[in-house]
């Protein structure tokens, strides 16, 4: 049951979003950790972690969190359930392509959506924050990846890796 | 594109992991990758149909880099192309996230792991904030979209409401604020 109800989330989480993988979060941190209380926001962190060190999109994140759940079993059906409906709209909207592109629907309704989504981002990060910044140490490492990340071009798998050398060496 | 039909979904697969195992670095490098790859050495599609895209996996929700994949896929091989181009781009991701899955179940308690993982928990906090500054800078261009996206923010943040709603919401809302616009 709770299977089944972890992969409905994913389906729909991502049929709705647009604009990449962080997108997904707001709703996935809703429905995971508050509302469930399937993971901790700690767990979450850590999935989020995972999902951006290794290769392809954050939504990998989604097979870590389907280990934790139910093993082997729960990544795998995490892994059908957030790509499959990716499959289904993307091959539509290809097909249709012209249709699509020009849809009124569709473009007024995602250009609604998509600050939307940013301001959903924001605020998941306050929840997230309050459990992953405790002391000066933490506070520090949260600032300068946002520095080094938003102004630079280094690649956040760096920044990561470094966050956690620095987590073993002092925390 | 006339060659398409007597590729192998076999060649379509292995080209299509290894994209997915070497794209790190963001989105842009990882569509330059993909363009030398697709478009320069296997002359699978053209670069106007790899533009195409590209802009189609952007107007899809998912991870747009994987909806990229889909469409040129589906471009190939219809639906059998579009199922092996994201079986071949996600395996390895997939496969290396369930490893560090079961090592990270495996290693719960452990302290140096934990004090690991509070430093990482830390950045990934830094790293959502920088996406947001990114996606904003963007984005929000005008106070229309900083409405959407400050209503949304206290939806959320302040009032608790569920994100599924406010997205179907802020979708509804977009409809009627911008289609006059498009029409």
């Amino acid at each position: 049951m709770i299977l089944l109800k972890f992969c409905l989330i994913l389906f729909v989480v991502n049929s709705l979003t647009i604009g990449g993988g962080f997108m997904m979060l707001p709703v996935l941190h809703k429905e995971f950790v508050e509302k469930y209380h399937w993971i901790t926001n700690q767990e979450f962190l850590d999935a989020i972690a995972i999902g951006q060190i290794t290769p392809g999109p954050l939504t990998v994140m989604n097979a870590v969190i389907g280990y934790k759940i139910s093993g082997l079993t729960g990544a795998v059906l995490a892994m059908v359930s957030s790509y499959l409906p990716c499959i289904i709209i993307v091959t539509l909207a290809c097909r249709y392509y012209f249709h699509y592109k020009d849809s009124v629907i569709v473009s007024s309704s995602f250009q609604g959506i998509k600050p939307a989504v940013i301001g959903l981002l924001a605020a998941v990060a306050i929840p997230l924050g309050s459990t992953s910044i405790v002391d000066l140490m933490t506070f520090s490492i949260a600032v300068i990846s946002f520095v080094v990340i938003a102004f630079s071009k280094t690649d956040p798998t760096f920044v990561i890796i470094g966050a956690g050398i620095v987590g073993a060496l002092f925390l | 594109m006339y060659k398409a039909r007597s590729i192998s979904l076999k060649n379509i697969f292995l080209v299509f992991l290894k994209i997915g195992t070497f794209a790190f670095g963001g989105v842009y490098s990882m569509l330059i990758f993909f363009e030398k790859e697709l478009v320069e050495k296997c002359k699978w599609v053209t670069h106007e149909e790899f533009i195409e895209s590209v802009a189609l996996g952007q107007m899809t929700p998912g991870p747009p880099i994987i909806n990229t994949g889909i469409c040129i896929g589906y471009k190939l091989k219809k639906i059998k192309g579009a199922l092996v181009t994201t079986a071949g781009q996600t395996f390895t991701g997939t496969v290396l996230a369930v490893l560090l899955a079961i090592f990270y179940v495996k290693t719960k308690g452990n302290v140096l792991i934990g004090s690991i993982m509070k430093g990482i928990g830390a950045a990934v906090v830094g790293l959502l904030l920088s996406i947001v500054y990114k996606m904003a800078k963007n984005t929000i261009q005008d106070y229309k979209a900083a409405i959407f996206a400050l209503t949304a923010f206290i939806a959320l943040g302040v009032l608790k409401l569920n994100p599924i709603g406010l997205i179907l919401v802020s979708g509804l809302a977009g409809f009627i604020v911008y289609k006059e616009k498009k029409e």
